[in-house]
């Protein structure tokens, strides 16, 4: 198999979760708390494919990875790091609403707007950091 | 997947919480101690897929056996749950074993000049037990940690469906 083929189609799969995962948490605050059940299924199956093409997307620099001492270094620990704080703060959510959502639904509106407001903040931070990853 | 909706995606996202929180955390240490480089170079790009893919699905398997009779939204004894994690950890750590074990030595025998493969699999055999205990201690500890986070944030999960029930 051609390895840039390989490294681009890990990079479009990398972008894509990256984009349902986001997209999928500001439509689920602005429109429809009705779809939180449902988007919390799709938000971990986005969260284990961003977590498995990161690792691929590293893997394509091999011995040539920066040194986290570099100012690209630097960034990537503060974006992995917000990362895990992202993942940590969604389980709650998830488990929020799995519990409300069948036993409640008229209440998923009211407890989850502000959740996934900071979960669109954060992963547009996420977003924004790792394209000065690619690009500054 | 056995149980009812709220219980089937309990599971999924405990089993990707843990799968990814273990990866993204160990990246993390392993590049701030400038051990990354050096792994990544030798792991090609489909085998480190390939890899978190397996770790993934021995995950949700084995977190599918732990939470089983475990009512995570309601109430449910910590220890108990600790122990089950703990338990059903060590069996992850040696199911992913497994898989490293048919990738390394697919690879070795392939690499390998021929009639020299069973001097290796005698070594693979001797050393097999030892990696096993190795990995069950491994995976019983992080199962163990990741047992503590997960109450940690099934008590927040609690609060914030508790305040606006």
């Amino acid at each position: 198999m051609d390895v840039h083929l390989l490294h681009l189609a890990v990079r479009w799969l990398h972008v894509l979760a990256m984009a349902v995962a986001l997209g999928g948490a500001a439509l689920v605050f602005v429109l429809a708390a009705q779809l939180a059940a449902s988007y919390e299924w799709v938000f971990w199956l986005a969260a284990g494919t961003l977590a498995m093409t990161g690792i691929g997307n590293l893997g394509a620099f091999g011995a040539g990875l920066p040194s986290p001492q570099t100012g690209w270094g630097t960034t990537l620990v503060v974006k992995l790091s917000v990362v895990v704080l992202l993942v940590m703060l969604s389980l709650p959510r998830t488990l929020a609403v799995a519990r409300l959502a069948f036993a409640a639904p008229s209440h998923v509106a009211d407890v989850l707007r502000t959740l996934y407001a900071f979960t669109s903040a954060t992963f547009a931070l996420v977003v924004a950091i790792a394209i000065w990853l690619a690009h500054g | 997947m056995n149980g009812d909706p709220p219980q089937r995606l309990v599971t999924w996202a405990l089993a990707t919480f843990h799968a990814t929180l273990f990866v993204v955390a160990s990246v993390l240490f392993a590049y701030t101690r400038g051990g990354l480089g050096s792994l990544l170079a030798n792991l090609n790009t489909l085998v480190g897929l390939g890899l978190f893919a397996a770790l993934w699905a021995t995950t949700f398997l084995t977190t599918q056996r732990a939470l089983e009779g475990i009512d995570v939204l309601g109430t449910m004894d910590d220890r108990a749950f600790v122990r089950r994690v703990f338990r059903w950890g060590a069996a992850n750590g040696m199911a992913f074993l497994a898989v490293l074990a048919v990738v390394f030595l697919v690879g070795s025998l392939a690499a390998i000049p021929a009639g020299s493969g069973p001097g290796f699999l005698l070594f693979a055999a001797f050393a097999a037990p030892f990696a096993l205990v190795v990995s069950a201690a491994v995976g019983g500890a992080v199962g163990a940690v990741l047992g503590v986070i997960d109450l940690g944030l099934v008590r927040l999960a609690r609060r914030l469906s508790a305040e606006n029930n």
